[in-house]
């Protein structure tokens, strides 16, 4: 399909409405583009086709290699994002899995526990506790934990010693020995 | 006598002959290979139409880069009914766009618009601008194009420049073909009033001939 001037021009108001098919359209663009007294004309009718069919800027190939070493970069990035974020999650989910059971298995123990004392709020040695000798400031808890329940290099932190038996009662314990 | 069980030349010469769909397809299922195909074939349109929008080529090719990086993440959701073309012009086009926002873009336009009123003093009162290259031309584009929004640029560049019918547009943009209209009209109308400010000599000389 080709256009002389007359169609072109003649074309125009159908071109701005969008009204030409698609081919029509090319054919007008590239007339446009070729001819430099119908561009003339046409772009006093209407200034904005002053930029129909700029010719496309040449992207070299030298361009394209770095665009694709840019991107084959980034990707190798992500993927050890991805990777490193993987196993992130493992090892977080692996800790919270361990936390919940010490929270669980320190809420058990201390919960019944009813003494109060004053100048306990102090960390204990979890292996004292386990021997003979009750540990200062967990009475309570060193009653009924049996021997070797917790790591010998175990903390435990006991935040609110005084409560009674119907209060709410706040232990933390700490395992040195678990690798986080 | 020996079987040839894998070369990646041969994976490679292959890939150049798929169609995108494939590429895409194949590049969704962890194939590099097609995924390098793809990314050496659609370069020069991708940073064709960024070029246009964002209005420097050292930013287009930066935009390029962002543009495969998404496409390779959001591969999985690319829904292969449609055209690859689409989704990749709407990927570019929306990277385009975020990129024109950005402070960065908006001081180089302020530099075009130096070196625009730099070349229109150079320019004499009636010449029109059959002298101006096409690179200037491009350039001329880049500042009037300035008081466009993002949308109205990118609609009358995949429009006027990158030969996409108001239906095709639509898809990339993910609007009504009535949005298109309205915002071809108002960009159309911009220019020429920018055009008109920026360069009289440029319609006079062209309404003279």
């Amino acid at each position: 399909m080709s256009f002389s001037c007359v169609d072109v021009r003649a074309r125009v108001p159908e071109y701005l409405d969008g009204a030409l098919a698609s081919a029509e359209t090319r054919t007008f663009r590239e007339h446009l583009f070729s001819c430099r007294e119908c561009r003339d004309q046409v772009v006093s009718i209407e200034p904005s086709l002053l930029f129909a069919r700029v010719s496309l800027e040449e992207v070299s190939a030298k361009d394209v290699e770095r665009v694709l070493a840019g991107v084959k970069a980034g990707v190798a990035l992500k993927q050890a994002e991805r990777k490193l974020a993987l196993g992130r999650s493992k090892r977080r989910r692996r800790v919270a899995a361990i936390a919940s059971a010490a929270a669980l298995a320190a809420l058990t123990l201390v919960l019944p526990g009813s003494a109060r004392r004053s100048d306990s709020r102090r960390p204990v040695r979890a292996a004292a506790r386990s021997t003979a000798a009750p540990a200062p400031g967990f009475a309570p808890a060193a009653q009924t934990v049996p021997a070797g329940t917790f790591p010998a290099d175990a903390t435990i932190y006991d935040w609110n010693p005084g409560a009674g038996s119907q209060e709410p009662r706040v232990v933390w314990i700490v395992d040195r020995s678990l690798d986080i | 006598m020996m079987d040839l069980v894998y070369s990646e030349n041969r994976d490679r010469q292959e890939s150049t002959e798929l169609p995108d769909k494939e590429l895409a397809l194949r590049s969704r299922g962890g194939d590099m290979v097609a995924f390098e195909a793809l990314v050496i074939r659609k370069t020069p349109a991708v940073v064709s139409v960024a070029r246009r929008i964002v209005g420097d080529a050292e930013d287009a090719r930066d935009v390029a880069q962002l543009v495969f990086l998404r496409v390779w993440e959001q591969l999985a959701r690319y829904d292969d009914q449609y055209s690859f073309n689409t989704w990749l012009y709407r990927i570019a086009t929306n990277l385009s766009i975020d990129f024109l926002r950005s402070s960065r873009s908006r001081e180089r336009a302020h530099g075009a618009t130096l070196h625009l009123v730099r070349m229109r003093e150079e320019m004499t009162g009636h010449q029109t601008t059959n002298a101006l290259e096409d690179a200037e031309l491009a350039r001329l584009f880049q500042t009037v194009s300035g008081r466009l929004t993002g949308k109205q640029k990118a609609v009358f560049v995949l429009k006027e420049m990158e030969d996409c019918d108001t239906k095709e547009i639509a898809r990339i943009l993910k609007c009504g073909e009535s949005t298109v209209r309205n915002h071809l009209f108002n960009a159309r109308r911009i220019l020429r009033r920018e055009i008109a400010r920026i360069c009289p000599g440029l319609i006079a000389g062209r309404g003279r001939r």
